[in-house]
């Protein structure tokens, strides 16, 4: 047995042999490589994610994939704002030496932002104003659009970016080159006032030799920024994307290669970096950045394969990672995730209609049980539409205790609540004893809702079914369709849930009721999804809540709420508070997620605790939610 | 012969277009609405007018709107895109990647020859192995190498290669580390020359040594058997009785008949290096053909798989052809030129 062994083993060594050498010619590596061989240096981590990369370092104009969005981080930081460790959007003292605010007459809005004279590319080019600018005057071109790149938002926040992205001017009129070292940018008076306003003057820099074989510079002759010298072509900027080799970038770390075969990037220290917005600069000298298979990562941790995992979520992952913690030789961080899975409801039609059956549904749910068999002991509830990382959250959290509802478990409650609202009729109209429940209705309430029933005298009575609509080989629904759609407690309540298992696209085209991809999805028919969300920096719902038709036809509020305190919190909160403004930002804030928790148009399940698992070389690495390993690798040591 | 390759060589062509219509079509049943899908995230930073806008243009830009037929006909490459232009498969533009955001043309370039290069060599290693193996056991039918090799091939093709591969890595990379878990190099080197291709042997040789030994039984035992059935002939006892060397009544006289249900399998293992496994490549972290497929079915991104699928079928057509030849070229009672 063993001389076999031995015998296909070698004979594997041989061939893999000769087929490395015939096929050393395919691995298409972005970096010139030198003829010696290099020993990995110890300074190092290799991080492992799950996500592969794509190689697509296209400013994320083109594509969103967190692994790429990592490398873009890693390399790019010269942003005029930031978030900060705790989500929050800062200046980064370390390239911005200032940002004035001017509100002009005609309702826009004037940014003026000073660039810190000495900052240099990896390269060792100086970056000044121009840089800044360059941004914006490739991102918005008519040529960065042709090549597929979605700039449409940023282009109509700013005065003549629509017009210079269709091609309508050359110059866009609302950015100013003021003087080497100052840019200002004019917001349009329709995306003003708005909360978060000072991430529009934020821009960052960009060497116009990576997008154009032209010899252009930016110029302003007073009427606005322009292009000078020739013109971009589509293919050029398509092209930037993938340029590996001496890219040029201004962030923590350059990459020194990028190996398309094995879709695996290196990245080494940038000698010219000044700092993040702290001006911490890194001391790790190289990072290598690598995809780990989900089902073996753990193993790829213990042999060495990678330094470091992230963001584990999975019990019986955590389970291992803590062994290894218990067992020396690595160590592992926790933090909450700023998102949750959920139970969303649309509330214009159905039983979901009405606030008790929603109600119903939340006490009818044991949510600490089902978060803690979810995620295996690693997860925890919220109550309203937040993570607990967030600083509104931090900050408010004693009032929100206080003032939101935890709905917690109690079948005593759910029928008390559908009593209180009329669910006490049986089929036939009479008093309810058992089975399901129904509730005299409104033609208006019944709608075309299949269920409803119609009694001789004309009564229309509704039952309390809720058709629940699925995605396929989902694990939170197949817990959710035993511990709430064939729960005892359900059927004890006089409720009858039913499940409907669908694939993703399907289940996208009746929350939409997207009738173009068939007539059926234009017909309401499921009153509940689950689904899954998670928060960014930026926290603006404006819009999600909304009552205007067309907007909600436009696929807007997909929970199709009914309630103008929704909407109208929903949309004060971040068009009706000035930037600056955390005061008004906080309480408006308060106010919605109580009044959101009060309407429930979603109840929140789980929310997981993420765990990182690092070898003990590593340390000062603290990642969360909202501070991700490409910001907090600044701060970490290896020794 | 000519004539009959060309009479072949037409029905290919009928069959390529009834599969790629139908392909086509079934794709497009799938309800999903890639205009939106490109747009959602942007929804959030512009207004709902401007969205819409963006939206409907989006929707006529890729000419969601049209009717099936021309859709297809435009994916195809004879009918003109919304610009006017031919821009299709017959073109060589196998479409553009929503998830990559590339053609579709770039996103296989890289995969398909590291599956290429790894697939080459499995086979290979595998016929290497197995068909040796098939010939002895049917040679020494009942005796106890062939009743062991029965019983390990059995056991390996009942197996499923992802349970091999597992068993593998935790025998080979944790308990003895002698292989990697995963990954194609060694993170962050740069190696070149000699030391490069070590470092990569030394990463392709679990994945190499697995899918060798998932498919070992499957083709030992499909060998023996064609062996078996060839060394009960006439002419095999009879070339016996004549005195003839064992060695050569076993490799010219049996082999040469065994060869025929033999070489189907065989020529579909090399046809099929083109197509990467899912399993294998998805376990240990290659980048082939077999892992693209996947991420473009997770990712919704059907151009992309319609075009790899449209290439594996002009494959098994291609494959197709060349096993009716060699069915000529090895057992001369078969005419193909009629």
């Amino acid at each position: 047995m063993k001389r076999v062994l031995s015998f296909v083993l070698v004979f594997a060594m041989m061939l893999s042999l000769a087929a490395c050498n015939s096929g050393s010619s395919t691995s298409s590596t972005g970096s010139q490589q030198s003829s010696s061989t290099d020993t990995p240096v110890e300074n190092q981590i290799i991080f492992g994610n799950t996500t592969e990369l794509s190689g697509d370092l296209g400013n994320a104009w083109w594509t969103n994939n967190a692994a790429d969005m990592d490398i873009r981080s890693l390399i790019d930081d010269y942003d005029v704002i930031v978030t900060d460790q705790e989500g929050a959007f800062v200046e980064n003292k370390t390239v911005c030496g200032g940002i004035e605010s001017t509100e002009n007459e005609d309702g826009t809005k004037t940014f003026t932002v000073k660039i810190n004279e000495g900052l240099k590319y990896n390269n060792g080019d100086p970056i000044t104003a121009a840089d800044y600018v360059a941004y914006a005057l490739i991102g918005y071109s008519p040529a960065a659009k042709a090549a597929g790149a979605k700039n449409d938002a940023g282009a109509a926040q700013v005065v003549g970016g629509t017009a210079y992205m269709n091609g309508e001017a050359d110059t866009i009129t609302g950015i100013r080159l003021v003087d080497e070292y100052t840019y200002s940018i004019t917001i349009s008076a329709d995306y003003l006032p708005y909360y978060f306003d000072v991430v529009y003057a934020s821009l960052k820099p960009i060497s116009l030799k990576m997008y154009a074989s032209a010899d252009l510079t930016v110029k302003d002759d007073g009427k606005g920024v322009y292009l000078d010298g020739g013109e971009l072509k589509k293919e050029e900027i398509d092209a930037s994307r993938w340029i590996y080799e001496d890219r040029i970038s201004a962030g923590p770390y350059s990459l020194v290669e990028f190996d398309q075969a094995s879709l695996q990037a290196t990245l080494e220290i940038n000698p010219n970096y000044a700092g993040n917005f702290e001006g911490q600069k890194p001391s790790v000298e190289k990072i290598i950045y690598t995809k780990a298979v989900q089902e073996t990562m753990m193993d790829n941790l213990k042999t060495g394969g990678v330094d470091m995992l992230t963001a584990l979520t999975d019990g019986s992952e955590i389970n291992a990672a803590l062994d290894l913690e218990a067992a020396g030789g690595f160590h592992t961080v926790k933090y909450d995730r700023n998102g949750y899975g959920v139970l969303s409801f649309q509330c214009d039609f159905g039983p979901t209609q009405f606030q008790s059956v929603r109600h119903a549904v939340a006490y009818l749910l044991d949510r600490n049980e089902f978060a803690n068999q979810f995620c295996q002991g690693y997860g925890s509830v919220v109550n309203g539409p937040y993570g607990v990382a967030m600083w509104m959250y931090q900050e408010s959290k004693e009032e929100l205790s206080e003032k939101l509802n935890p709905y917690s478990y109690s079948v005593d409650k759910a029928i008390e609540e559908l009593e209180a609202d009329g669910w006490v009729y049986d089929k036939d109209g009479n008093d309810y004893k058992e089975g399901i429940r129904y509730k005299k209705v409104t033609a208006e309430e019944a709608g075309d809702y299949e269920h409803n029933v119609t009694l001789d005298d004309g009564t229309i009575l509704m039952p309390l079914i809720i058709e629940w609509a699925s995605s396929e080989n989902n694990s939170v629904s197949e817990l959710l369709s035993v511990m709430l759609a064939n729960g005892e407690q359900t059927a004890e309540a006089g409720m009858q849930i039913n499940m409907h298992t669908m694939s993703f696209d399907d289940l996208l085209n009746y929350r939409y009721r997207d009738a173009s991809q068939g007539d059926q999805y234009g017909v309401p028919t499921y009153g509940m999804y689950n689904l899954a969300t998670d928060w960014t920096a930026q926290y603006d719902v404006s819009y999600n809540f909304t009552m205007d038709p067309e907007l909600v036809a436009a696929g807007y509020n997909t929970q199709y709420t009914q309630d103008e305190q929704l909407d109208q919190l929903s949309m004060d909160m971040v068009y009706g508070v000035e930037s600056g403004d955390d005061a008004a930002y906080l309480e408006k804030w308060v106010a919605f997620v109580e009044r959101w928790n009060e309407y429930l148009p979603e109840i929140p399940l789980y929310s997981n605790v993420y765990h990182d698992v690092m070898n003990d070389k590593i340390q000062n690495l603290e990642c969360n939610a909202l501070w991700d390993f490409a910001h907090a690798v600044v701060y970490a040591t290896v020794g | 012969m000519a004539k009959y390759v060309l009479k072949r060589i037409g029905y290919l062509v009928v069959v390529f277009f009834i599969v790629s219509f139908l392909m086509y079509s079934l794709y497009n049943l799938i309800p999903s609405d890639p205009a939106r899908a490109q747009l959602e995230e942007q929804k959030k930073s512009l207004k709902p007018e401007v969205y819409e806008q963006m939206y409907q243009d989006l929707r006529r830009e890729m000419g969601l709107d049209d009717p099936l037929l021309l859709r297809y006909a435009r994916w195809i490459g004879v009918a003109p895109d919304v610009n006017g232009e031919f821009n299709g498969l017959f073109e060589g533009n196998l479409g553009y990647s929503i998830f990559f955001k590339k053609n579709v043309i770039e996103c296989i370039a890289e995969p398909i020859q590291t599956t290429i290069f790894i697939n080459i060599f499995a086979t290979i290693l595998a016929l290497g192995i197995t068909i040796p193996l098939g010939i002895f056991c049917a040679v020494h039918k009942g005796s106890k190498f062939d009743n062991g090799v029965q019983v390990f091939t059995i056991i390996g093709y009942s197996i499923p290669v992802y349970i091999i591969a597992l068993v593998f890595i935790f025998l080979f990379a944790v308990v003895w580390r002698i292989f990697p878990v995963s990954g194609m190099k060694t993170p962050g080197s740069n190696y070149t020359g000699l030391r490069a291709v070590v470092d990569q042997l030394y990463y392709f040789a679990l994945p190499l040594i697995v899918m060798t030994f998932g498919s070992l039984g499957g083709m030992t035992r499909y060998v023996r058997a064609s062996m078996i059935d060839a060394l009960s002939m006439d002419h095999i006892r009879t070339a016996r009785a004549k005195g003839v060397r064992e060695k050569v009544v076993i490799y010219s006289h049996a082999w040469r008949n065994a060869l025929l249900p033999v070489i189907t399998l065989i020529i579909s293992w090399f046809l099929g290096i083109f197509s990467g496994s899912v399993i294998i490549e998805n376990t240990f972290n290659i980048n082939g053909m077999g892992s693209l497929y996947i991420k473009a079915l997770n990712n919704h991104d059907y151009e992309l798989a319609l075009a790899m699928q449209m290439f594996y079928t002009v494959v098994s057509l291609i494959g197709a052809l060349i096993t009716d030849l060699s069915y000529g070229l090895v057992d001369p009672r078969v005419r193909i030129d009629k």
